[in-house]
């Protein structure tokens, strides 16, 4: 980081600037100027951390798709549909054993042996052929899209999170002060949201740490750098694959069970969390995990800021903020150069 | 050799310098010019000066940094650190193809060919590369000022059999020969020849040898060689390089001779 | 396919007449006297469809088969040049809609649909051929949800309708025989001028730059201009596509040009062969087959006839895995097998691109 501001010292005043703003704006108490502006601090709390825990979620689905790129070449257009179809298992799981937390590893690891059985038996004999397997990710993600609007309709499903995380939790966010006695109102914000957010952090970090700290990361860091230079090393390249795929696809299996519980499983969402996925690597930067975060983290305020703020032209931010960065760092802020 | 000349500023002095590039710029000039991939330093502060005109050869084992030099002065790879010019013009920063416009050529050692299509069609692509014809929509026709210079082309590197021949099927020899037609497309002011000789057998170095005797004066280039024949018959001065640096700069006929040279290089055997 | 003739004779030199092979010679005059016995309409509905999605997949084609490209915002294009013809000429939302005559609305939608091409394609070239197909898919998607959401200039979830071609030389040109005979037309034109431009130095030109980007840099091209230059072309003939589409259905909403649609188009042009000019035809042709009959195929199959999407796909998957370079693949390994040799096949000529059968299977790669 000490490098990026050496090396552009005006970025970094900016976005110094733009950061001490936005810190000030959260946790300061709001003028009435400010309040007469933007609405009321509670609304812009609310969006904001909306749009971080949306972020969390973007970012699990993301992560496994810029992961599966990175090492394999592979733009797996399909990565959608895996995450409806963990969505789908999940509620099954949720509803059938009446554990929400059952859900998840279930999810994970259904979907994860899924994408056991695609890598071994369908990518793993178009390697090299990039084209190829994209145009064969596009037509699985045709046929589950249909196979799973047969089987379970064409319903919006909602995955119920258990009684101990439903409602609102007290936070240390100031929203405003009351009247009558002086005392000050602090933001309620629901729990179920700020614990899927945690997760998703920790899974992040526990990623972050498996690539950096362990051999297998080292492995697979070194394959997406230059992946002729590691099946030359003598690495079991092809487990690693199967590893990797399996991974990214039970990550987004998992983020499935997590938007049927935010939001919901319906068909049409795997074409949304797709494009949520491509948008967020593309601003983020591919085959990068930080770059996953961090374009998560912009897409999701921008979406739910965009959704508050001017919700007539949300998408036309979001997509703006693509251009951008495709106009003036094509590889994305995080990528390679 | 001429002195060095010192790094003007100022858009007026690069005017200047443009419009007497022809006269007494210096077809090339390389002045501490790096590439570092990473920690790895590819080549380190090369000063290189050639004249328009002169046959310089570059020699030096392998890993010795000589293709790295080429990849920087076209512009494959841009240089960490320097300043390269070319007759007189600082292109340093300019993308390949913009140098390549300024009349820079260049062969490669795998040969970058396209072998879907046939000697003359190869030729006539390098040849509309650099004219303002190559975003045309319109085909040419019979009588076409490009296609005369790619059949002149071909001529010059005896390729005239070969001439509809498709390059996957010509003989290794002879697509080094088309290679060099390729470079020669466009009346090019200065050209890098990287290891033209590789591979041939021995008629087709002496072949290779009388094509480039053979080419105009005003042509300088550059050639990298592992073929002492072939790279002390054909040149005037000779740059060898070792572990990214320049080490010895002289004629032939001295470096032939040189004991530091001789057991480097010839003695060591190549890389 | 030498760009450079290659030196024969003048007497010995086949004229382009003869040089079109017999049966393309009776395809084109049954094309040409089909509507004598076709009913309105296969003529409507089945070629004028074929046609029309050929001309977009035709546009892919370029950008993919010659350009090493994958894009998927042809379609989007196509979309873009349907909403400007219906919002600047006549449409039966008159508070949209501009009224402007017929040759200014067609050529500004046009227009309009290159600068959006051109647009897209800078954005997406100058990074490593395989995000082509990330971002515009990406940029395809914000089209739709844009045009879904505005109602100010793209009149929102309904789109526009009421959107008919001028009526020229006192001709209804939305009647099945008219427009059979306009998007047979427009769709020849397309077809040759695509088949012209690959032998022209442009076309070359990026025919090399997906095969060799580096030599092409070396060799004074200017890849990227070139890249962006083939987007703007293909914009063009997408762009026509679209309007000649906006005339067919009336009407043009956001679903017209929604991800489904652009990932059919990208369908249309892989299942009939991305090789050559006439692939795009090709798989236009068997997708608009499939979906107007499979309906009553499913239905005889006993799985209802939703399941359309289901039968795309898994057919889709078929031709991918089994013969990449779709039917057009399949079917120069047959004429292969039956011993002719493509190399010295006597025939050459302005209907024989031979340019996909000497390059083996390997350049479908977007690079």
């Amino acid at each position: 980081m000490r490098a990026f501001a050496e090396r552009h010292p005006y970025w970094s005043a900016v976005i110094l600037i733009v950061a001490a703003v936005l810190l000030w704006m959260i946790f300061a108490l709001w003028p009435e100027w400010l309040t007469d502006l933007i609405g009321r601090k509670k609304i812009f709390l609310n969006a904001v951390f909306n749009g971080i825990t949306l972020g969390g979620l973007y970012f699990l689905v993301a992560s496994g798709f810029t992961l599966i790129f990175g090492l394999m070449r592979n733009v797996n257009l399909a990565h959608g549909s895996l995450y409806l179809l963990g969505g789908y298992f999940g509620y099954l799981i949720a509803d059938w054993t009446g554990y929400w937390l059952l859900a998840f590893p279930a999810s994970f690891i259904l979907v994860a042996a899924l994408g056991v059985l695609l890598q071994v038996f369908v990518f793993r004999r178009m390697e090299g052929q990039d084209l190829r397997q994209t145009l064969v990710t596009i037509g699985i993600s045709i046929v589950m899209a249909d196979l799973m609007l047969w089987i379970w309709g064409g319903d919006f499903y909602n995955i119920n999170a258990p009684s101990w995380l439903n409602g609102p939790m007290q936070t240390f966010f100031v929203t405003g002060v009351k009247r009558s006695s002086g005392e000050l109102i602090f933001l309620k914000y629901p729990m179920v949201r700020v614990v899927i957010f945690a997760a998703s952090v920790v899974v992040g970090v526990g990623m972050w740490l498996l690539l950096n700290r362990t051999r297998i990361g080292m492995l697979i860091r070194a394959g997406v750098d230059d992946r002729d230079m590691l099946s030359a090393t003598g690495a079991r390249i092809q487990l690693v694959f199967v590893g990797v795929f399996a991974f990214g696809a039970g990550l987004a299996g998992m983020a499935g069970v997590v938007g049927g519980t935010f939001q919901s499983v319906a068909p049409g969402e795997d074409v949304r969390f797709l494009l949520a996925s491509l948008v967020v690597v593309i601003v983020g930067g591919m085959g990068s995990i930080p770059g996953a975060a961090l374009g998560a983290l912009i897409i999701g305020l921008a979406e739910q800021i965009g959704s508050v703020y001017f919700p007539t032209y949300a998408v036309v931010l979001t997509f703006l903020i693509m251009v951008l960065v495709l106009a003036f760092r094509p590889q994305g802020l995080l990528g390679r150069g | 050799m001429n002195a060095p000349m010192n790094a003007p500023t100022g858009l007026a002095v690069g005017i200047s310098e443009r419009l007497s590039a022809t006269g007494t710029a210096n077809a090339l000039e390389l002045r501490r010019v790096s590439k570092l991939f990473g920690a790895l330093a590819a080549i380190e502060e090369v000063d290189i000066t050639v004249r328009p005109g002169e046959r310089r050869a570059v020699l030096g084992s392998n890993g010795a940094g000589k293709t790295t030099l080429f990849n920087c002065i076209t512009g494959d790879y841009p240089a960490t650190a320097g300043t390269i010019r070319f007759f007189g013009e600082d292109i340093t920063a300019f993308p390949p193809h913009e140098r390549i416009r300024r009349g820079l050529r260049r062969t490669y050692q795998i040969s970058l060919l396209f072998t879907g299509l046939s000697v003359i069609d190869n030729i006539y692509l390098a040849c509309v590369g650099v004219s303002r014809k190559r975003f045309s929509f319109l085909r040419p026709r019979r009588d076409d000022a490009l296609v005369a210079s790619a059949e002149s082309l071909v001529n010059v590197v005896h390729l005239d059999e070969a001439r509809d021949t498709l390059v996957a099927n010509l003989s290794y020899g002879q697509q080094r020969q088309l290679e060099i037609a390729m470079a020669l497309a466009g009346a090019p002011r200065f050209i890098l020849f990287d290891e033209p000789a590789a591979g041939l057998s021995p008629t087709e170095r002496r072949d290779l040898v009388e094509i480039l005797m053979g080419l105009p004066s005003h042509m300088g280039f550059i050639v990298i060689e592992h073929d002492m024949d072939v790279a002390l018959r054909v040149a005037e001065s000779v740059t060898m390089m070792h572990d990214g640096r320049i080490f010895k700069e002289g004629k032939p006929a001295e470096i032939e001779n040189d004991p530091e040279v001789q057991a480097l290089y010839l003695g060591g055997g190549d890389g | 396919m030498a760009l450079v003739e290659q030196r024969v004779e003048p007497s010995e030199r086949p004229t382009w007449f003869e040089r079109i092979p017999a049966s393309w010679w009776i395809v084109g005059v049954i094309l040409l006297i089909m509507p004598t016995f076709a009913s309105d309409f296969v003529l409507f509905q089945i070629f004028g469809w074929t046609f029309i999605l050929g001309i977009i997949a035709l546009s892919l084609m370029l950008l993919a088969g010659y350009g090493g490209m994958v894009s998927l915002v042809q379609m989007t294009v196509a979309g873009c040049a349907g909403y400007m013809v219906a919002i600047f000429g006549v449409s039966a939302i008159t508070g949209i809609s501009q009224g402007w005559p017929w040759y200014v609305s067609i050529p500004l939608a046009l227009i309009i649909a290159v600068l959006f091409g051109t647009i897209s394609g800078w954005l997406a070239v100058r990074t490593e051929g395989i995000y082509t197909i990330m971002i515009t898919l990406a940029i395809a998607s914000a089209f739709f949800y844009f045009t879904r959401q505005n109602y100010v200039i793209f009149n929102g979830f309904s789109g526009f309708n009421g959107v008919l071609p001028p009526r020229l030389f006192g001709v209804d040109w939305r009647g099945p025989i008219a427009f059979y005979y306009l998007t047979l037309f427009w769709a020849v034109v397309c077809y040759l001028v695509v088949l012209y431009l690959s032998r022209a130095p442009f076309g070359l030109a990026l025919q090399g730059v997906r095969d060799n980007q580096r030599r092409m840099a070396a060799l004074g091209f200017n890849v990227t201009a070139h890249r962006v230059a083939a987007y703007a072309f293909a914009a063009l003939l997408a762009g026509m596509g679209g309007i000649l589409l906006t005339w067919q259905s009336a009407q043009i909403s956001p679903g017209t040009a929604g991800i489904g649609p652009a990932i059919d188009i990208l369908v249309v042009a892989v299942i009939g062969g991305l090789r050559r000019p006439i692939g795009p035809f090709i798989g236009a042709f068997i997708y608009v087959l499939l979906k107007t009959f499979a309906i009553d195929v499913l239905v005889a199959l006993g799985l209802g006839g939703e399941r359309f999407q289901l039968l795309i796909g898994l057919g889709f998957l078929v031709i991918v895995l089994w013969s990449p370079d779709g039917i057009l693949g399949l079917w120069d390994r047959w004429r292969e097998s039956r011993g002719r040799d493509p190399l010295l096949d006597p025939r050459g000529g302005p209907m024989d691109d031979r340019t996909g059968d000497r390059r083996g299977d390997r350049r479908v790669d977007s690079r």
